[in-house]
């Protein structure tokens, strides 16, 4: 273990958690992933709405195709043209980006237009001003990705063998799925449907009436990523984080040549901690919200 | 390549793994879009996804470490030990896999606010906590219960382990990390959508009558991972390789 070392898997793990935050964010911004199924619905069931929809796939793709583009671009850079660590980062970010934004406004026009006949309408001011909203979040997320694995590559001991791209591409791929499990569930079970009961899941009848009005006027993308930023993205961002830091801090502390035994003792450690907060979280989610009501079964709470 | 007694055991392991990772994503509690809106239980997003993202951590780590031991100045006499690089794929897909369900236990537990329950069990086999009068009408059970986290706990373990499995064979045939890896992930997916077809996209874990389905995709992994096995083996790279 060496100091350096220790100060860098703290930065990644630092990258790793605004990667996550900025991941979770972009797909509330475009309603992209599980929450997309009722924005699609909410027009088919009378709702037309002003929320941007993009789903360009599922986040996990999605997301390991920003990354990846953006980590060959800086692969390419680095190792064709000499440049500058840093400015290839950002070089490949900004690629990434623009591939996105491209998508996105094809998705949201497409999407748009296909539910005319529900009379959604296609609205080019949402697609002016949130387009580029959501192209800087996938910019800031492939930056702080591609910084992950260029340090991993490049710097922290024992480099990864793997190229830049794998490994934007497996980060990628495991930022989305954080994304689309941990944040998704702020935007779609809390943001869409606020007035609901609340301390209890959220009834299937209630699929596609999303709230459509803002605290002033019609509700946009702007105002969920507004909401979304201050626990969703937070979340998501804690998830990815803690998946980076603890993983590569047990093989930094401990060296993975002569100290395997610990790192994997440490690893599963860690595992048995997240499971008992787990069950702490579980004991007082039953506490504060009890059983349902209008429960008519036999068996007791 | 020359073929030889080792082939047969990078086939085995290779087939090994991917039965290790088809069975895996059996254990692993998704419920997709629905659990995303509070109306299942489960971590809400696809079985797929969520499989392939604490695999490839985990595959990640077992790189890192499989490489790590080729550092290692007694290397030339003993080689790999497997079971350094196979746990510690196991363990990087259970942090990864643990984190996700943590935190989004958190916005289960503290901002959408709804107790856990699953819809599929009248107790919890492990916690023992009765789990009908917790379940809201119209949905099918909410958030994470012990038993779900637990069993998606024994997931990732198995998904890390079958993705580690494929790799060191890989590796140890064409001597390319890189591509090792991007037939790892391949393997990966291929069994993943598979036992996802099994079980319709949903699971809630052990617990879950499907669970029992297991077998099918046990006998479908075999087949397909068998055929990628014997692609996997022959192909070698043009360059940068043993």
């Amino acid at each position: 273990m060496d100091a350096f070392g220790m100060g860098l898997v703290a930065a990644m793990g630092a990258l790793a958690t605004v990667a996550g935050a900025s991941e979770d964010i972009d797909s509330d911004i475009g309603s992209q992933s599980n929450p997309n199924s009722q924005v699609q619905l909410a027009a088919q069931v009378g709702n037309p709405h002003r929320i941007y929809n993009k789903a360009i796939a599922g986040e996990p793709p999605s997301n390991a195709l920003w990354c990846t583009t953006a980590a060959i671009m800086a692969y390419v850079l680095i190792e064709g043209y000499g440049m500058p660590l840093l400015f290839a980062a950002a070089a490949g970010a900004s690629l990434a980006a623009l591939f996105d934004g491209v998508m996105s406004v094809s998705a949201y026009l497409g999407r748009n237009a296909s539910q005319a006949r529900f009379n959604q309408w296609i609205y080019l001011d949402i697609l002016r001003y949130t387009t580029p909203s959501i192209m800087a979040h996938v910019w800031i997320t492939s930056f702080c990705i591609v910084l992950i694995s260029i340090m991993q590559v490049y710097i922290l001991t024992p480099h990864h063998p793997f190229p830049i791209p794998v490994i934007a591409l497996v980060w990628g791929l495991t930022v989305g799925a954080i994304g689309s499990s941990v944040g998704d569930i702020h935007y779609g079970g809390e943001r869409e449907f606020q007035w609901r009961l609340f301390g209890q899941g959220l009834n299937t009848m209630l699929s596609g009436q999303i709230v459509r009005k803002a605290e002033a006027g019609l509700r946009n993308s702007i105002d969920n990523a507004w909401f979304c930023a201050k626990f969703g993205g937070p979340c998501t961002g804690m998830g990815f984080g803690l998946t980076v830091f603890l993983d590569n801090w047990r093989t930094t502390v401990f060296d993975p040549i002569t100290q395997a035994t610990y790192a994997i003792l440490m690893g599963v450690f860690f595992v048995i901690v997240m499971n008992l907060y787990n069950f702490y979280c579980e004991l007082s989610a039953r506490r504060k919200y009890g059983p349902y009501p209008g429960y008519k079964g036999d068996i007791a709470a | 390549m020359n073929f030889d007694a080792n082939t047969i055991i990078y086939l085995l392991e290779i087939i090994v793994g991917g039965l290790l990772v088809g069975i895996g994503v059996h254990f692993v509690p998704v419920g997709g879009a629905p659990a995303a809106m509070a109306q299942a239980t489960g971590i809400g997003t696809g079985t797929v996804q969520l499989a392939a993202g604490s695999g490839l951590t985990g595959l990640l780590s077992a790189g890192l470490m499989m490489y790590a031991m080729t550092l290692s100045p007694t290397f030339a006499q003993d080689g790999y030990s497997i079971w350094p690089i196979l746990l510690t794929g196991a363990v990087g897909a259970m942090i990864m896999m643990d984190a996700t369900m943590l935190t989004g236990s958190w916005i289960y537990a503290y901002a959408v606010g709804a107790p856990f329950a699953s819809a599929k069990v009248n107790y919890d086999p492990i916690t023992k906590f009765s789990q009908p009068p917790y379940v809201a009408p119209g949905t099918v059970g909410q958030g994470i219960p012990t038993v779900c986290f637990v069993s998606g706990t024994i997931g990732a373990a198995m998904g890390g382990l079958g993705g580690a499995m494929i790799y060191f064979p890989l590796v140890q045939i064409n001597g390319n990390p890189a591509m090792s890896a991007i037939f790892a992930i391949g393997i990966f997916m291929v069994d993943a959508v598979l036992a996802s077809w099994n079980i319709q996209g949903t699971i809630e874990g052990f617990h879950d009558p499907k669970f029992k389905k297991w077998p099918k995709a046990f006998k479908a992994c075999l087949v397909s991972t068998a055929i990628l096995a014997v692609v996997a083996i022959l192909i070698t790279p043009l360059v940068g390789g043993a």
